[in-house]
């Protein structure tokens, strides 16, 4: 195959896989035939690549790092639940104290609600991410937790 | 990766001739793990490797799909480059994976040989 035909074909893959396995593709391409079954096939694959990316290599160190699974809306639904408790709960104590009240203020519920609703927000996360990338995935859920509990812990160290 | 094992037949009537060209194991994957069990290979020592092991010829698209996929998963790594040629091996997770997916396939091809047995 002539190096004009190698490299149009090649240019037909996703830009990401082309930085990580073009040049080796195109040589590899200038070895072989260039019959209809060698164009077909390299067309499936380059149009495979557009709808189910593979990101293989180092591309997939770069879709598997801690930021990328924290940034993910699984994690960051718990994240910003367990954020705005600890907003509710430190705001409750800036304007009232931090007296234990005889009634349940809307403060208090709106706090237990998305203390509670963190938990199916979690588990979600867990299902969605601990196959895929146990190691970040663990790192996120280590992040959460504390999250957790710094939204936990004035509440009962205040015994509010 | 390897869960679609398939034996195609490009023909809907089987006579005698087309039996010995019944079909090939399409799974890239697979075959290219297959084709590195036995040590480091190029692309095209494998697509070699490949067509002797089972009559398959895969394509550039689908040997570089393969590769692709099966270095995301870690079952592959490839080696430093030899005149502009880039081997890759299989890893022991790979081997792993080979392993038991060859296994997998034996039980299949037993209980199907025995099910034709017993008609």
């Amino acid at each position: 195959m002539n190096r004009r035909l190698a490299s149009l074909l090649t240019r037909m893959y996703p830009r990401r896989w082309r930085e990580r396995y073009g040049e080796e593709f195109e040589d590899f391409l200038l070895e072989g035939r260039a019959d209809l079954k060698t164009w077909t096939d390299v067309m499936r694959g380059a149009v495979g690549e557009h709808i189910h990316p593979t990101m293989g290599g180092a591309m997939s160190e770069y879709r598997t790092t801690f930021g990328t699974v924290a940034r993910q809306p699984s994690a960051l639904v718990p994240l910003g639940m367990a954020l705005t408790a600890l907003a509710v709960v430190l705001g409750h104590i800036a304007l009232y104290g931090a007296a234990r009240e005889a009634d349940e203020g809307a403060a208090a519920h709106i706090w237990q609600l998305l203390m509670v609703a963190q938990l199916p927000a979690l588990l979600v996360f867990g299902i969605r991410w601990l196959p895929k990338a146990p190691k970040q995935a663990m790192e996120v859920l280590g992040l959460l937790m504390a999250a957790i509990l710094a939204a936990m812990a004035p509440v009962f160290l205040l015994h509010l | 990766m390897c869960d679609n094992y398939v034996m195609r037949s490009t023909r809907d009537v089987v006579d005698t001739e087309s039996e010995m060209d019944f079909g090939y194991y399409s799974d890239p994957p697979l075959l290219v793990l297959a084709s590195l069990a036995s040590g480091p290979k190029h692309g095209h020592a494998m697509i070699e490797d490949i067509e002797r092991l089972c009559g398959t010829r895969l394509g550039p698209g689908a040997l570089y799909g393969a590769i692709a996929r099966l270095e995301q998963q870690g079952w592959i790594k490839p080696l430093p480059a030899e005149e502009r040629r880039h081997p890759y091996r299989i890893t022991p997770d790979g081997l792993r994976v080979l392993r038991a997916k060859l296994t997998k396939l034996n039980e299949f091809s037993k209980a199907g040989l025995k099910r034709l047995e017993a008609r």
